[in-house]
């Protein structure tokens, strides 16, 4: 669990987190959306005690992170994927990680299988690409075992297999009732990872829904039909919200099931020639919300 | 709760940082290189003294360039963690972060002590192998003691200087750089400069120790020159660990 209480973060003049009141729950993939520069880092960096918030209150499980007696073995974190000595050894460089918070050394051994570095552990970490980084600092994080996990772009670098491999090891992690956070930009990431979002634009809340409810808040029913004004009728007279007339003449219908729909155009004696329901991409959601943050900026000044 | 993480694990840890980079004994072996090859040309190149401990100075003239590379190991084991953004991770995983500096000086303090004293010794060997002198140079004789005693102490002050102005400086060139001109640049320069207020200041710089006397800068007694080099170490030290609690990583 973290919860964030008006969190501020000021650089000089630049806010980079602004009033950000929200708590990540445990037993679910929390993703942490938002452009560039909307401040999810800082706010990460702020959960972890390494930069102190200008004002308002980070806690992981009900402590400020600089209060927890075993950090590791409460929250593991990865910031920056090239947060490494580059003239260490990666068994060395989780070896002095570990000593640290007093974790076994049998333990570094497991994570390096774990994330599949067994073959390059005694290397240098100088020549190890993005991947290999993501992977170590993945092994670092989940060296202590712990409750929260905080990622921040874990998956930057990673082939497509390794992408899997992380997608799997969250939904795993949270299964077992951890707290996980994972901030992205791959939307197609987030979509099938994430439970949760929690979306930033220029350092404010803008979004604290479950997955399905931001897709489902822009979904709809696509229906083609050659009797097109006879079953926009009956839809609207169902209760329909909003039906509209697509390009190719089919009808784009929100604010009714998929079943809804069939059920009508069978009691209005209506042909249908495809009945089929539009998920709206996160990718798209998340668009029509950070937009509106731009306007609404825009219109304020 | 669990029971919070002692100290000792962060030692431990720092402990396996430092041997674990090669830039650790590059300059350990350089330290070696540079300070034991001078002190044995010096003890060579000196045919008599006329006491002990005269001979024994002699001999750890290398000290004086030599100790650089004390300041040098002292910055990077800071610096080289906030270059690489290593930080990040270490202040993370030990969040309190006064315990991390404090480990980082001690076992930057420890090997720096024990190299020195390795060297301290080998140079008094020369200097009782190649130097003649009435009476020898007896091992146990309290002058030529004092006079090791004094620049491993010296020494080891120089290398708790280094991880304190990398804590200040956070940036390697930066932190060496001005380390340099503290302990080895400045001093000799006011002290040559022959006005008496730079002599003064040339005695309350940190300047590097040789022996019982300071390495090319005003002459003070030493007690009052190690005096001045710890309080500089110190007062760094403490601006440094003040500094890592309030700054942002």
């Amino acid at each position: 669990m973290i919860t964030l209480a008006g969190l501020t973060k000021r650089y000089g003049a630049r806010v980079a987190v602004d009033d950000l009141t929200v708590t990540i729950h445990p037993g679910r993939v929390t993703g942490f959306l938002g452009p560039n520069g909307s401040g999810k880092t800082t706010t990460m960096r702020c959960i972890l005690g390494l930069a102190r918030p200008t004002s308002g209150t980070a806690t992981v499980l009900g402590r400020p992170y600089r209060e927890l007696a075993q950090p590791m073995r409460r929250v593991g974190a990865l910031i920056d994927p090239g947060a490494r000595h580059p003239g260490r050894t990666a068994y060395r460089h989780l070896l002095a990680l570990a000593q640290s918070n007093r974790l076994p050394a049998a333990r570094v051994d497991e994570v390096i299988e774990l994330v599949g570095l067994e073959s390059v552990a005694d290397e240098r970490v100088r020549g190890f690409s993005l991947g290999m980084g993501q992977r170590l600092g993945i092994a670092a994080a989940l060296l202590g075992d712990p409750d929260v996990l905080l990622l921040d772009e874990p998956v930057n670098g990673l082939d497509p297999e390794g992408i899997r491999w992380v997608r799997e090891l969250l939904r795993g992690l949270a299964d077992e009732g951890r707290t996980v956070l994972v901030s992205s930009h791959l939307m197609s990431e987030m979509e099938d990872t994430a439970d949760h979002l929690v979306v930033l634009g220029r350092g404010r809340l803008l979004a604290d829904v479950p997955m399905d409810e931001l897709l489902g808040a822009h979904s709809a029913v696509r229906v083609r039909t050659p009797q097109g004004p006879l079953l926009a009728d009956a839809l609207r007279r169902a209760g329909s919200a909003h039906v509209e007339l697509e390009i190719d003449g089919a009808l784009r219908v929100e604010g009714l099931s998929l079943t809804e729909v069939g059920d009508v155009a069978f009691l209005a004696d209506v042909r249908l020639h495809e009945l089929s329901r539009v998920t709206a991409s996160l990718e798209a959601a998340y668009l029509a919300l950070t937009d509106e943050d731009v306007e609404y900026r825009a219109g304020a000044r | 709760m669990n029971r919070a993480v002692p100290f000792r694990a962060v030692l431990r840890s720092e402990w396996t940082k430092l041997w674990s980079v090669r830039s650790t004994w590059w300059c350990a072996a350089v330290y070696l290189l540079v300070v034991g090859a001078s002190g044995w040309l010096a003890a060579a190149g000196t045919d008599s003294a006329p006491r002990a401990d005269v001979a024994v100075q002699t001999a750890l003239s290398g000290f004086g360039v030599g100790q650089l590379l004390l300041l040098v190991l002292g910055v990077l084991v800071v610096t080289g963690e906030f270059a690489s953004g290593l930080a990040l991770v270490t202040l993370t995983a030990v969040p309190r972060r006064s315990r991390v500096l404090v480990a980082k000086t001690v076992v930057v303090l420890v090997w720096s002590l024990l190299f020195s004293a390795l060297l301290a010794v080998s140079c008094a060997l020369a200097a009782r192998t190649l130097t003649a002198v009435p009476g020898g140079v007896p091992p146990g004789d309290p002058d030529v003691l004092r006079t090791l005693g004094l620049q491993v102490g010296a020494a080891g002050l120089v290398g708790v200087l280094g991880v304190a102005l990398g804590a200040v400086l956070r940036s390697t060139a930066g932190a060496v750089g001005i380390g340099a001109i503290l302990v080895l640049v400045a001093p000799p320069v006011l002290a040559l400069a022959g006005s008496d207020w730079a002599a003064r200041m040339s005695r309350s710089l940190p300047a590097l120790r040789v022996g019982e006397d300071a390495f090319l800068a005003a002459a003070t007694s030493w007690p009052v020159g190690i005096a001045v080099v710890a309080a500089w170490s110190v007062g760094v030290w403490v601006l440094g660990a003040v500094l890592l609690e309030r700054r942002d990583v």
